[in-house]
């Protein structure tokens, strides 16, 4: 503790739980704003082009799909009764849970004043945008007539004179789901418009001077601008914070109001939460541990944030595993035949068994050995797991609406589910959909918030001048 | 750059004369800031990457506006939310399903929830850019400077407005006193 003045940028902080600094290396306001900006400035290189075309193809499936789901209606789907929910349920869950990491890690961890939050936001924003668009359009086509659907979904003082029936959980989600969507991109463009006009002020071309300054809208990094930006920014978050647990809550009630064995379940939302946290960390990884090779993000984006995010995952992993439990304690008390038929007979020995257990080793095996350090610290061994937990959350999905949907109370009314390669082709495509726009975000937007990384380098250096300061028992100290 | 009233030929432009003064720390930017004001000085700001701890008690700011913008805008979704499920499923065409009541006050939570944060969190938006910091202002004088660039990036500065018919070389002595690096003048150019 009571080194002498050890550099900010030094090798360690005086922190004593875990003393690993979360901006690695000797750094200056001017050396963070050039190597984060770095990247926004380049020419695409081979790898990023490379991405890029694999995305655009898997773009491509998309608009075949689409097409064929628009042109033939959505009996191309292979859902029909008694699955009448499938891929397109499972996938809206699937991506909008995705979204909520992003969500959590610039909002509930700016509340709880987590540092390690600054250098991952931008990027888990972004990945919120981008996979919420995802999650929008499967109910949007789900309805069959899009074009339509504005009537349907949404109060408008149609000619019928019919309004919504608010009390369908099914309303709820239309108005949650795009509340999100708008508070996520206000979040997160706020927060963009200081490093927008670094980027402006940074940029040697007349063009991206131009489209940066006009983005950055003529901020000028005001002292009176800042003392209400901060306020404006931190009550976002914490209008974010309830938001974000709303949403995959009202989610979990398009099931749960039901009374379908498997959906029937008080323990939904809170356990839908936990798994959307849970998957969104993981694609959080997936995305951050190539990026941060090849965009030159290792010393803001260290192994102790990776470390963190891993943790981070094993205890919503837990929490998951412990809404598995619930259910299944639930399925037995409760003594209904049915509940427990559901979860003991068809989801264990059923026809689409291997899906739950699949479920099972990824989202409740796979997280446990983050328990070792060894394993937390691994680069191929986190991001292996973390495609392992997005497989996991995704066959969630599939056991909650499919292996439900299929075995209902009445056997006479038991069917079979198989996804068409129109179904297929639109999950890859919405992957091609995130993929693009997440590319095209890495190329034209700094990955990480630069203006918060350098306000937390500042307050460290501050820190540490104070306390060297108290211990050598003198006033004052140059910079 | 003459101090005297030099209104142009007929036009009734009057340009704004600013002084920009640079320092080379946010502690001395903070010195700096509270001393010029100490001098009299109304129409200063400071600028920087980053938001400065202590900048507003430096500035001599009042309480933040934002809150009770957001707050109003999340009362505004409120009322909008649960006269609007009231009015259409209650008043205008109410749907009985099983004689259960129109007026359904659990089942009207989220949605009411969601508008207050949809609005609470828009007007928290619009209302800091657009309604407190006028945005988006593509000019300000101040861009003119090359120096200013580095307030976006790592410059610590102090901006002082020359009232109208003021003295400018008093201005920037003043800014010199209070331990500014760097100090320069920069008038408005008519558009």
């Amino acid at each position: 503790m009571s080194a002498p003045a050890t550099s900010p940028a030094g090798d360690l902080t005086t922190d004593p739980v875990d003393p690993r600094p979360f901006i690695e290396g000797t750094q200056t306001d001017q050396t963070i704003n050039d190597t984060l900006l770095h990247h926004v400035f380049r020419g695409a290189g081979k790898g990023w082009w490379a991405c890029f075309a694999v995305a655009l193809a898997m773009l491509g499936c998309l608009v075949v799909a689409l097409t064929v789901t628009l042109v033939k209606g959505i009996g191309a789907w292979g859902n029909n009764i008694p699955v009448g929910w499938a891929f397109d349920i499972i996938n809206f869950v699937w991506w909008i849970g995705i979204g909520h990491a992003g969500t959590l890690i610039s909002a509930i961890l700016l509340l709880f004043q987590q540092k390690w939050r600054t250098s991952i936001n931008r990027f888990a924003e972004a990945m919120t945008l981008f996979a919420v668009m995802c999650a929008l359009l499967f109910p949007l086509i789900h309805t069959g007539r899009p074009w339509f659907a504005a009537y349907w979904l949404l109060p408008y003082p149609s000619v019928q004179g019919i309004w919504p029936q608010f009390k369908s959980p099914l309303v709820w989600d239309v108005f949650a789901v795009s509340t999100y969507f708008t508070i996520s991109l206000l979040f997160w463009f706020l927060g963009l418009i200081p490093d927008l006009a670094a980027l402006r002020d940074s940029a040697t071309s007349k063009v991206k001077r131009t489209i940066y300054g006009m983005l950055a809208m003529g901020w000028r990094g005001s002292g009176r601008h800042w003392a209400e930006y901060k306020w404006a920014y931190l009550l976002l978050a914490g209008l974010s914070t309830p938001l974000v647990l709303s949403v995959h809550t009202i989610v979990s009630f398009d099931f749960a109001t039901s009374v379908m064995p498997g959906w029937h379940t008080t323990i939904f939302p809170p356990y839908f939460v936990a798994g959307a946290i849970f998957s969104g960390f993981a694609m959080v990884m997936t995305w951050m541990i190539p990026a941060r090779q090849f965009l030159g993000l290792k010393h803001v984006v260290t192994m102790r944030h990776l470390e963190n995010m891993n943790k981070v995952m094993l205890a919503t992993g837990m929490m998951v595993s412990y809404g598995y439990i619930m259910e299944h304690f639930i399925a037995w008390y409760s003594g209904n035949q049915y509940e427990f038929a559901q979860f003991f007979e068809v989801r264990q020995k059923g026809p689409l068994a291997p899906i739950y257990w699949l479920m099972i080793f990824c989202n409740v095996v796979t997280p446990q050995i983050f328990w070792f350090k060894r394993m937390r610290t691994s680069l191929a061994v986190m991001w292996v797991a973390s495609i392992l937990i997005n497989v996991g959350m995704w066959c969630e999905r599939f056991v909650i609406v499919v292996i439900s949907l299929h075995r209902d109370f009445l056997p006479a009314s038991w069917g079979s589910y198989a996804p068409t390669w129109v179904d297929i082709c639109l999950f890859t495509g919405t992957i091609g959909l995130f993929s693009t726009l997440f590319l095209l975000f890495l190329k034209f937007v700094p990955a990480v918030a630069v203006t918060e990384v350098k306000e937390l380098r500042h307050e460290t250096e501050h820190d540490a001048h104070i306390e060297a300061s108290l211990t050598a028992g003198v006033t004052g100290g140059s910079h | 750059m003459s101090a005297g009233a030099d209104h142009g030929h007929g036009s009734d432009f009057v340009p704004r004369r600013f002084v920009l003064a640079q320092f080379g720390t946010s502690d001395a930017l903070l010195e700096g800031t509270r001393r010029i004001r100490e001098k009299g000085h109304k129409k200063i700001d400071t600028h920087s990457p980053y938001p400065i701890h202590g900048l507003e008690e430096a500035l001599g700011l009042g309480r933040p506006k934002i809150p009770a913008i957001v707050l109003m805008g999340a009362i505004a979704g409120v009322c909008a939310a649960y006269s609007m499920m009231y009015y259409m499923n209650v008043v205008d065409f109410p749907i009985n399903v099983a004689n259960r009541p129109g007026h359904s006050m659990p089942a009207f939570i989220p949605i009411t929830f969601e508008l207050a944060v949809l609005l609470g969190g828009s007007s928290s938006f619009f209302g800091l850019l657009i309604g407190l910091l006028g945005f988006p202002e593509p000019y300000h004088p101040l861009f003119e400077l090359d120096s200013f660039k580095k307030a976006a990036i790592d410059g610590f500065f102090l901006s002082i407005e020359v009232p109208q018919g003021g003295n400018q070389d008093g201005v920037i002595a003043d800014a010199r006193q209070v331990g500014a690096l760097n100090v320069e003048a920069v008038e408005e150019s008519e558009r």
